[in-house]
């Protein structure tokens, strides 16, 4: 009886004996020769100009990915996409929370009151927070479409590899860190066009660390209620927060956590194409309904959980200290104090974006019973938050875990509970100790 | 009454696979996931005269090594799902590296049809393809199309249904190697062709994946010796 | 005629590829992506940050790194 044992003797003596004839390995003479016949077909087949044009294509990228030209085009890209992005998105944004105002103030009427209070305040409070980040998100993924269709993706991690290299990244990886601004969740998802395991892996790691947009409700609020005068600055340094915490966090992974070589750079620079509307449409549709799934449902269900913990036990002030969740955040709290937001609503707040970030601010707008545009007053008078505290609580709001979305996302992408378990764990301590350290450091500087 | 079909759609990454896909099946599209593994399956329906086709979106691959998740799915699809009809998408204006996977393709033992996409953008540029020729040498169909302005979609349903209605064997295109690999090739095929893979996947493909030194395939003789 | 390295080669220079060294994923990819024994090759820039490289082969523009670029082995084509 022959076994496979013998076949793969065999195999091993086949490859020995052609590597003594060629001097070269089977696969190199397997992938020659393939090729070969390909180009013996090809002769028969197609006819070629005899002076081959200079395709449009090419001419383009005598500017796009010039020596000096290369990265300030780069660089304007990015910000003509996020220009886009956040200019376009602002006025839609003021009409969908207009709107749900409109509706609000109609809900909190009706009778019995338990159920005006719970559309009230809140899902209309919640979902209508939520559903203002469905302008700038769209407009993101179509952004990022046109980018990818059109081919200059590719371009952006050509010109961007030597840099990422340095980091312990891919080129690759570069566009997942982008994406990340927009939603962690399609940014991961993106992580498989990276071929190499590790790099894979790291990328998604460090991919919560890139400020996702359901995290910028929470910088607005606070950044416009504690830093009126450079609200644009102290948004601009959460990012900035978290893109250099993502590299630092690449550079310890790969040396201790996935140490080897990053992966190869072996990749096809297409050539430009026209997007289309449909093409465009489709892409931004498929990431953006992940959003959107998320929002109708995990998002609902929390606003709810929140309002019936707030309300209970029956007849107790809404939201009040003696509330279930009143007690929750109680005992939550003083993990919080050497952050210098050790009370009870923040606590809360925190908890609940553990399920989405966004529901930090709708949670907090849940409690004080207020509507988004005087939460901030709320917050700084009720909770007597100095600027400081603020912006300790911007930027634990900023790394401390990825949204439970995420977190699901992660799991499915790495087919084990091991990494979206140790997201988590590293990204609460992160958070905690830089919280911390803003805290105490400024306060010691006469900041608070 | 209806005939249920199976394709699937396989093409290199940039050849327009997925606006195939769209242009086929329209709004029927859903997720699912690929055995054995988590990442995303992309299928859909449409329906072509009386037939009913399922349509599996592999993922765009240049070759089918073992070295990357989305080619394992992709050979392993083609290989033990047995889909009716497998429609290649291929670049017309980058034929060249295009055709490396279709050869592979063929070489498993695919019913194969060509989609040569872009046929625009490839005469845009002075390219004249005989069709005819390329379809003979291949040994397969050959239907071009422009897809990003959805034509070519009914010439290739057509096809499909041809193909899968004639039931022919697909022909298996035989590369010629050189004298020395094609001797040992021959000797594993005998080799192979007494083994219970041989009755899963077709002996030279085998052969050419063990001389390739593929993971996979080696790997599955290694298991094959514990029962 | 002369051979170097295709990492060695500058912008516009032409060669026909004699042999592909290495081993593994990347070595593999780089055949599959057409870079095999006596095909043509254009070097057709340099990344702005001085790596990458992006070459023309086989009708196409592929981009591979310098250190993946030496062990591919080109005999230069005068002009």
């Amino acid at each position: 009886m022959l076994t496979n044992e013998e076949i793969l003797r065999a195999k091993d003596r086949a490859l020995a004996h052609l590597r003594s004839i060629y001097g070269d390995d089977a696969e190199t003479i397997i992938a020659d020769r393939r090729y070969g016949f390909i180009s013996g077909v090809l002769k028969d087949v197609v006819k070629k100009p005899a002076i081959e044009r200079l395709a449009w294509s090419d001419k383009i990228d005598r500017v796009i990915v010039n020596r000096w030209l290369g990265i300030p085009i780069f660089l304007a890209v990015m910000y003509g996409m996020f220009q886009f992005t956040f200019t376009l998105s602002a006025p839609l944004m003021d009409w969908i929370s207009a709107g749900f105002d409109f509706i609000a103030v109609r809900a909190v009427g009706i009778s019995p009151e338990w159920l005006g209070s719970l559309i009230g305040n809140g899902i209309i409070g919640g979902v209508g927070t939520v559903l203002t980040f469905i302008p700038p998100i769209f407009l993101l993924f179509i952004a990022i479409a046109v980018l990818e269709d059109s081919g200059y993706m590719a371009r952006a991690a050509f010109v961007m590899d030597r840099l990422m290299h340095k980091v312990g990244l891919h080129g690759r990886s570069f566009i997942p860190m982008i994406l990340g601004f927009g939603c962690n969740i399609p940014a991961i998802m993106a992580t498989r066009t990276i071929e190499n395991p590790r790099d894979r892996l790291i990328t998604i790691l460090i991919n919560p660390l890139m400020s996702c947009g359901a995290r910028l409700p929470i910088y607005i609020l606070l950044a416009g209620a504690f830093f009126p005068a450079y609200r644009g600055l102290v948004v601009f340094s959460m990012y900035l927060i978290g893109i250099i915490l993502a590299i630092l966090m690449a550079l310890i992974f790969r040396k201790w956590l996935l140490p080897g070589p990053i992966g190869h750079f072996v990749m096809e620079l297409p050539p430009y194409r026209l997007p289309t509307i449909t093409g465009v449409l489709v892409h931004m549709w498929e990431r953006g309904k992940h959003f959107l799934i998320k929002a109708g449902t995990i998002i609902a269900g929390v606003v709810v959980l929140v309002w019936l913990l707030s309300s209970m036990p029956w007849g107790v002030q809404y939201a009040g200290p003696d509330s279930w969740i009143g007690h929750l955040g109680r005992f939550i709290a003083p993990i919080f104090a050497p952050c210098g937001f050790g009370q009870w609503q923040a606590a809360v707040s925190l908890f609940f974006g553990f399920l989405a970030k966004e529901t930090v601010v709708g949670t907090m707008g849940a409690i004080f019973a207020v509507k988004e545009g005087s939460l901030g007053t709320a917050i700084a008078s009720q909770l007597s938050w100095t600027p400081l505290v603020a912006f300790a609580f911007m930027v634990f709001s900023l790394l401390y875990v990825p949204c439970v979305a995420t977190i699901a996302t992660i799991k499915a992408e790495t087919n084990s509970w091991k990494w979206p378990a140790f997201t988590i764990g590293y990204e609460l301590a992160l958070a905690w100790i830089m919280a911390a350290l803003i805290y105490q450091i400024g306060s010691l500087l006469g900041l608070g | 009454m209806t005939k249920k079909l199976n394709i699937a759609l396989v093409g290199n990454p940039n050849s327009g696979k997925t606006t195939v896909f769209n242009n086929l099946t329209g709004t029927h599209q859903y997720v699912g996931n690929w055995p054995g593994v988590t990442v995303e399956k992309k299928e859909g329906t449409c329906r072509y005269q009386d037939y009913q086709i399922t349509v599996a979106d592999l993922p765009g691959v240049y070759s089918l090594t073992a070295y990357s998740l989305d080619e394992i799915i992709a050979r392993d699809f083609i290989v033990e799902e047995k889909p009716d009809v497998v429609v290649d998408i291929v670049d017309a204006g980058n034929l060249e590296r295009n055709l490396y996977l279709t050869v592979q393709l063929l070489e498993m033992g695919a019913r194969l049809i060509v989609a040569l996409n872009m046929m625009d953008e490839a005469g845009g540029r002075g390219y004249r393809i005989d069709l005819e020729h390329l379809s003979y040498h291949l040994g397969t169909p050959v239907v071009p199309m422009v897809a990003s302005r959805n034509r070519g979609t009914q010439e290739l349903l057509g096809q499909i249904a041809r193909i899968a209605e004639s039931r022919v064997p697909p022909s298996g295109l035989r590369i010629d190697y050189g004298r020395e690999v094609e001797e040992e090739i021959e000797k594993l095929e005998d080799l192979i062709s007494q083994s219970a893979l041989s009755r899963l996947y077709p002996a030279r493909w085998l052969a050419v994946k063990l001389l390739e030194e593929d993971e996979e395939v080696t790997k599955k003789f290694k298991e094959g010796n514990v029962d | 005629m002369a051979t170097k390295s295709l990492a060695q080669m500058r912008p516009k220079e032409r060669g026909k590829i004699t042999k592909v060294g290495g081993s593994g994923h990347t070595h593999r990819r780089i055949l599959d992506m057409g870079v095999v024994p006596s095909t043509e090759v254009t070097v057709e820039r340099v990344a702005p940050l001085g790596d990458p490289i992006e070459i023309k082969i086989k009708g196409y523009h592929l981009s591979l790194r310098k250190e993946e670029a030496v062990q591919i082995y080109v005999e230069m084509i005068e002009r």
